[in-house]
């Protein structure tokens, strides 16, 4: 007779799988069977017995199993139970699903096999990842110690199982040939007693009792486990300045605007102005968009960076010896310079243009960005001691050994032409901009002329606005369509308020002087065709569209580059970071940043800025710098439980359009008053973060979450069986399941 | 506040019950467990019929919860807490709160004489049924609780008939206090054990029980369904005091019922064709019920 | 210890008014009553059945008009009625009831609960049939009850049951045991007879207040009664509710000679009525049968009576030592007032069991079931069975 016994959890199918075992040993060899659990409490996960006898000849004994010949664990977490081997006879034999290798369970007894079912039952997608049903691979396993044919198995197989009998079958088959053993010669068993589980004595002949219930330790039904984890927010995650965008707007949401403030400090000196022109990726990539409208992290930025407006700064006295030479006094430049500076090196800025701020003072008319906004952030910039000279355009050569490093980010000040041959009419708008920012110089525009504005980027809207308030008539070609267009979409709505007019799937192919010195602008019609590498589809000229458009004025936005001046017209491919020189060298490092190297906006050349502080800084401590990309996943709006986000309609920013736009270059948009932004700032949905909503706590039915001593929430493993409710009430997918 | 918006807060900062219960995974049972025995607090008698409970609550030795528990037989859940009851206030523990946990089968079934007629005498007890909905201890069987086309042991190609409605039979009782909850609606269900626990004569609280093994669905989503199930008005929230029925949560859309019923194994077989009762008449008795409601919460209110 | 009585008439008989007692004429059912009452019974829960309603009147009668401080709950059904009491016994109230009949077969799941909780309940039972629809005296509803673990007192005489009663909650607390004292359907229950009414402080000389022995609830100390307990434990509860079944026999004698201390009458757990060596037969008798064969036996010096008090758990050493002066050819004839579905009636089988090993022979009678009057013809038909003759039946259906 062979007795056997197993060890399972509730749910794997152990106690069908010694019913097939004994209609097996029954129906095809004729032997006599018993086959039977030990009847308790069988709840899913929770550790149970059955108990299998096999003999040709009668079986005479009904009791439970005390010396088996075999124990078979169908889940390797039982191990830890070390009555699973009490007494398993000297030559007994123990049947694990595992993974590991049978050698790997060396000392349990003298003979162990091993067989993956688990994997074996999740590939034939039999049970969950949580709860494997492996009976039929188990079963395989076991007809295989015991010398039988799996063939002689299948129907009986297929017959017991309640569901999928081809792939139970295909599972015994698969884990039949899939066992590995291993025989320990030396082993010698230690004196055990076979038992059964052991019941106290009762203390009343009254049956009463009161030990707590967590004597019971549930953790050992738990398959998988949940885990308090932080990831990413898609908010932060696209902010191409680092800025820790979820934590600004949790703290602004708390009225801790002081702290706010320190963290958008962190990586932007400029969250006034970026609250102002930012395109928000953040903003964009906002979830709570798909619930009932993404959070306008835009307007928090800008309140927090108002709120800043005049506090103290914190000087930081120079430390190193080494100093910095910053070429331009855009974004890019100013941070990295301000982020070496608090580093403890001395930073000197040499700005081309009377006064600092790059594209910010060139390139953004004021009713975007007013000046004085401009000038309170690049204060702060100086008060903390960054040397600036404006008015000085150099190049690397002459300020080649007077630095320890030099950093270029002199932007991209240069408009790309149109190629369609050159005109008196044909203003660049980038230069447009530049001259009536900087030189007040209003152009040619007079009130009433037509101005055909080239391109769909901000420069365009911004360029086709200001001719608005010069009281000329701008329309605006472009060769996509709106969804196409790269600038802000906000600031396209507010240009069409105003009036712009917007000429979609139109680019100009010619130029032809026309009558009372206008321009005959020859327009052709695009459609859209495949996507290009940007990702937009890609205008396609439609033959035989074209029209004759006259106008006052053509002024092209269609793209810009950088004057190479700075590299002493050395042709450079510039690129953030470390840039090598053709000949001559410069002794002095050469570092690059800005619009100069990648992006275009102005957070984008703040993180550029960030970035070459950091990898100048590693040079001059003599390390290498590479950028770290967090490997956490970011948090996707599916994961996210918005049974527990109330309906909160957004809060915009107020726009002001004046009735009459003449000469009128007051900022347009407004700023959100404390309590709304607060309000606003409490839409958050705190993506991949916990926000001590509770829910975990609240919900788990186990009681096997608690507040540890230092207020962190915690998983008690010790109870918790792996549910998952939290995992899946956790509003903010801050908990994840661990294996 | 509204009770019905989430929490926002640890509800729950001292549990009154010990962790380790022999409940399956995303058990409803215990998580009611832990609100019943927070509000109550430990000055408390709870009585126990047959149920899940029963075994949940603590095999010998231990006990699951920070306060007596009192194993009563499947039928008389009612009965014996009358008699906690009246021996407690002989012994001037009137202070002390007699609380009965039964599943669906203890109440709408085997015990419910014992609930009628503890009810009918006004005992001063909170009975607390933990509705999953079938007879979920021993292996999910049809209890007049279950659902129509809800498929167990017992009518393994689901059950023909509606479930019963033991509130309509709780209401005719004229109580001062009963009320139905959810364990998706925390600081709802929150208050109506605090108005339960507050009041006085019998009161009677029905909650949705969710049950993975017994339903059928993956554990993780116990929550997630027991929502769903109200705001599909499948499960309405409801509540009345001293005679006053109201209707705790009207959900603002109508969400169609196959929200509910499509995670669920127990119903997997009204979509895929093989059940002719199927899931337009559940979405009818659903609205139906519903509108009964409605109409009850008019009658209910006090004439003008 | 065991205490066997030999007196001629029964104590209750007996005209002098003992000490601190009044004389009453009262109903069996009435003794019941003010016995609840004497025994500061706090709760009874009643579901009303004939012949037993006028237990529960009286008591709800006592209970309004002020003289007997304990609450009744009128319950749904008598399944309610016990697990009521049983809810009550645990919080260590002293509790009562009575039923009769189907009442206390709907109860009897409830009996098992309360006997293996090991609650210290008295109840009384009015002992009438099941069907067809019958209302008379039985005893089949109580006989059908003994393997639930509760001790079965048959009572004689309305005294009885009032003495029975207070013997009972000693008994009960003394060793955490539920009892269930049998009175006969209207021969008892509805027969007004002279009682000695014990003064209230007498009783509680004799019983003092229920002591709480910490295995009651105790909110201060939550703990959990019931629920489920392993195989093994569940084998050592058992073990220790049969060491205390064990001890009811002799506590049953101790504390019917501590009571015949305290009120002058005396009790025992079977009563010996003219056994001696001569005796050729003796008639084994419960309850009300009891009585008549008192009367017929002062024509038969050579045949003696049995009285079994106590039947469950069956009193054998008691039993033994009674009909040991009996000579060794002397017959045992058993009447049965019970049909149990077997050949024999209850007890019968359980005097054979307990003569097992004995030489002398057992005949059974069946008597008097659903109220089939047993007259002194009846039981003159019993004596004159004719035990020697092989053509006498084991069993005979006396009529």
């Amino acid at each position: 007779m062979i007795e056997i016994r197993g060890h399972a959890r509730g749910g794997q199918g152990m106690v069908t799988a010694f019913e097939m075992l004994a209609k097996i040993f029954s129906y095809r060899y004729d032997f006599e069977v018993q086959a039977f659990p030990f009847f308790g409490v069988e709840r899913t996960g929770a550790p149970i017995q059955a108990y299998l006898r096999i003999s040709p000849g009668p079986i005479r004994v009904r009791s439970y199993i005390y010396h088996p010949n075999m124990a078979i664990v169908f889940d390797e977490g039982l191990m830890e139970n070390p009555a699973l081997l009490d007494g398993l006879t000297a030559d007994g034999t123990l049947i694990i699903n595992s993974e590991k290798p049978p050698s790997a369970f060396k000392g349990k007894t003298r003979r162990v096999v091993t067989v993956p079912a688990t994997r074996i039952s999740v590939e034939r997608k039999l049970g969950s990842k949580s709860l494997p049903i492996v009976n039929a691979a188990m079963v395989g396993a076991i007809l295989r110690v015991l010398g039988t044919d799996v063939e002689e198995a299948r129907e009986i197989i297929a017959q017991e199982v309640p569901v999928k009998p081809e792939a139970n079958v295909d599972a015994a088959i698969t884990a039949f040939s899939s066992i590995n053993e291993f025989v320990d010669e030396l082993f010698r068993p230690q004196q055990t007693n076979g038992s059964v589980a052991k019941s106290p004595k009762p203390e009343s002949a009254v049956p009463f009792w009161d030990k707590p219930m967590s004597i019971n330790k549930t953790g050992n039904w738990r398959v998988v486990a949940p885990k308090y984890e932080t990831r990413q927010a898609p908010c932060s995650y696209n902010c191409p300045a680092g800025t820790d965008v979820r934590l600004f707007v949790d703290l602004a949401a708390k009225g801790k605007f002081d702290e706010a403030l320190d963290v958008i400090y962190r990586h932007n000196p400029f969250p006034s102005i970026c609250g102002r022109v930012c395109p928000h990726f953040c903003q964009q990539k906002c979830n709570r968009m798909y619930l009932d409208g993404n959070v306008n992290i835009g307007a928090i930025e800008r309140f927090i960076g108002d709120y800043g407006k005049g506090a103290p700064t914190a000087v930081v006295p120079v430390t190193k010896e080494e100093t910095i030479a910053v070429v331009g006094s855009g974004p890019a430049g100013l941070t990295a310079a301000l982020q070496l500076r608090n580093l403890g090196y001395h930073v000197t800025v040499y700005e081309a243009m009377p006064k600092a701020g790059g594209m910010m003072r060139s390139g953004i008319p004021r009713f975007r960005l007013p000046e004085e906004v401009l000038d309170d952030e690049i204060r702060r910039i100086e008060e903390q001691e960054v040397e600036i000279i404006t008015g000085k355009k150099v190049t690397i050569e002459e300020l080649d050994g007077k630095y320890s490093a030099i950093i270029t980010a002199v932007g991209s000040h240069l408009g790309m032409g149109l190629n369609l041959g050159s005109h008196d009419s044909v203003t660049d708008g980038i230069e447009f901009l530049r001259e009536l920012l900087i030189h007040q110089k209003t152009g040619k525009l007079n009130r009433g002329e037509t101005v055909a504005v080239i391109g769909g980027g901000n420069t365009a809207v911004d360029v086709a606005r200001t001719a608005l308030r010069f009281g000329a008539v701008p329309t605006i070609f472009y060769r996509r369509t709106k969804q196409e267009m790269p600038a802000i979409a906000h600031e396209v709505e507010e240009a069409m308020k105003e009036g712009v007019v917007l000429e979609f799937l139109s680019a100009p192919v010619d130029l032809k002087p026309g009558a009372n010195g206008r321009l005959d602008m020859v327009i052709q019609k695009m459609e859209l065709g495949e996507p290009d590498e940007s990702g937009r589809r890609r205008p396609m000229p439609v033959q035989g569209s074209e029209k004759v458009v006259a106008v006052d004025h053509i002024i092209t936005a269609i793209g810009q580059r950088s004057d190479p001046y700075v590299f002493s017209n050395r042709s450079v491919k510039a690129r953030q970071g470390r840039v090598e020189l053709e000949k001559p060298q410069t002794g002095t490092p050469v570092f690059c940043a800005g619009d100069m190297a990648w992006g275009g906006t102005v957070v984008e050349a703040i993180g550029s800025g960030n970035d070459v502080a950091k990898e100048t800084d590693a040079f001059l401590r003599g390390k290498t710098w590479t950028k770290k990309e967090s490997s956490l996943p970011v948090t996707g709006y599916d994961e996210i439980n918005t049974a527990y986000f109330m309906p909160a309609p957004g809060h915009a920013t107020p726009v002001n359009i004046p009735a009459n736009l003449l000469n009128n270059f007051e900022e347009v948009a407004g700023g959100l008053s404390r309590e709304t932004l607060m309000e606003e700032a409490r839409r958050c949905l705190h993506c991949g973060e916990c926000f001590n909503c509770g829910n975990c706590l609240n919900f788990c039915p186990d009681a096997a979450i608690y507040i540890d001593e230092e207020n962190r929430l915690r998983v008690n493993y010790d109870y918790c069986k792996g549910c998952g409710v939290c995992v899946r009430e956790c509003p903010s997918s801050a908990i994840h399941y661990s294996e | 506040m509204n009770n019905m918006e989430p929490a926002n807060k640890f509800i729950i900062q001292q549990e009154n019950m010990y962790s380790g219960a022999l409940s399956c995974r995303g058990c409803g049972w215990t998580l009611l467990a832990r609100y019943v025995s927070h509000i109550m607090g430990e000055n408390t008698v709870y009585v126990v019929p047959a149920c899940c409970f029963s075994i949940i609550a603590g095999p010998n030795p231990m006990n699951l919860m920070k306060g007596t528990v009192v194993h009563t037989l499947f039928a008389a859940a009612a009965a014996t807490a009358t008699g906690v009851r009246h021996a407690l206030d002989r012994q001037g523990k009137t202070d002390t709160s007699v609380v009965v946990l039964a599943g669906d089968g203890g109440t709408f079934d085997i015990g419910l004489q014992a609930l009628s007629g503890a009810a009918a005498r006004q005992e001063n007890i909170i009975y607390i049924c933990n509705n999953n909905a079938a007879y979920m201890n021993t292996g999910v069987q049809s209890s007049t609780g279950t659902p129509s086309g809800a498929k167990t042991t017992t009518d393994p190609s689901g059950k023909k008939l509606p479930a019963k409605n033991l509130m309509g039979i709780i209401e005719a009782h004229n109580l001062p206090y009963y009320a139905t909850a959810s364990p998706a609606f925390l600081n709802d269900l929150v208050s109506k054990l605090e108005k339960a626990r507050d009041s006085r004569g019998f009161r009677f609280l029905m909650i949705d029980g969710p049950c993975p093994p017994g339903h059928k669905h993956d554990p993780e989503i116990s929550i997630e369904l027991a929502r769903l199930a109200v705001e599909t008005r499948y499960f309405p929230l409801l509540e009345s005091e001293n005679g006053e029925l109201k209707i705790s949560f009207v959900p603002k859309e109508k969400r169609p019922v196959t929200d509910y019923l499509k995670p669920q194994g127990r119903f997997a077989h009204l979509f895929n064709g093989t059940y002719s009762n199927g899931i337009e008449e559940i979405q009818k008795q659903v609205d139906d019920s519903w509108q009964r409601l409605l109409n009850i919460q008019n009658i209910a209110s006090p004439l003008p | 210890m065991t205490e066997t009585r030999t007196t001629e008439q029964p104590p209750a008989r007996q005209g002098v008014l003992p000490p601190h007692h009044t004389k009453r004429v009262m109903k069996g059912n009435s003794a019941a009553a003010v016995a609840a009452k004497l025994c500061r019974v706090s709760l009874v829960t009643a579901y009303p059945i004939t012949p037993q309603t006028s237990i529960i009147e009286e008591i709800t009668s006592m209970i309004d008009h002020g003289e007997f401080d304990a609450t009744s709950v009128n319950m749904e059904s008598e399944h309610s009625v016990f697990a009521a009491l049983k809810g009550a016994s645990l919080v260590g109230e002293r509790v009562f009831t009575a039923t009769s009949g189907q009442g206390l077969l709907y109860a009897h799941e409830v009996l098992h609960a309360i006997a293996h909780m090991r609650l210290p309940i008295v109840a009384c039972n009015v002992g009438r049939p099941s069907f067809p629809w019958n209302i008379w005296a039985d005893q089949t509803d109580s006989i059908s009850q003994r393997d639930t673990g509760w001790v079965q007192y048959y009572c004689e005489s309305s005294q009885e049951v009032l003495d029975t009663i207070i013997q009972s909650y000693k008994l009960a607390e003394k060793l955490q045991l539920p009892v269930m004292v049998v009175l006969d359907a209207f021969y008892l229950s509805h027969t007004s007879e002279n009682v000695f009414l014990p003064d209230q402080s007498l009783v509680d000389a004799f019983l003092p207040p229920a002591e709480n022995a910490g295995n009651r609830i105790d909110t201060n100390h939550p703990r959990a009664f019931g629920g489920l307990v392993g195989p093994n434990t569940y084998d050592d509860y058992n073990r220790l509710f049969w060491e205390d079944m064990n001890r009811v026999d002799e506590g049953t004698n101790v504390i019917g000679r501590e009571f015949g201390e305290h009120f002058g009458r005396h009790y025992g757990a079977v009563e010996a009525v003219n056994i001696h060596q001569n005796t050729k037969k003796i008639l084994v008798a419960m309850a009300t049968i009891t009585t008549t064969v008192r009367e017929v036996l002062d024509n038969y010096p050579d045949i003696g009576l049995l009285k079994i008090r106590l039947f469950k758990p069956f009193p054998k050493i008691s039993i033994l030592e009674a009909i040991k002066p009996a000579g060794e050819d002397c017959a045992i004839i058993t009447i049965d007032r019970n049909f149990t579905g077997d050949s024999e009636g209850a007890l019968m089988q359980e005097m054979k069991r307990a003569l097992y090993g004995n030489t002398g022979k057992v005949f059974g009678v069946y008597a008097g079931l659903g109220g089939r009057d047993v007259s002194v013809e009846t039981i003159e038909k019993i004596i004159n069975l004719d035990v020697d003759s092989p053509q006498t039946d084991e069993v005979t259906w006396i009529k």
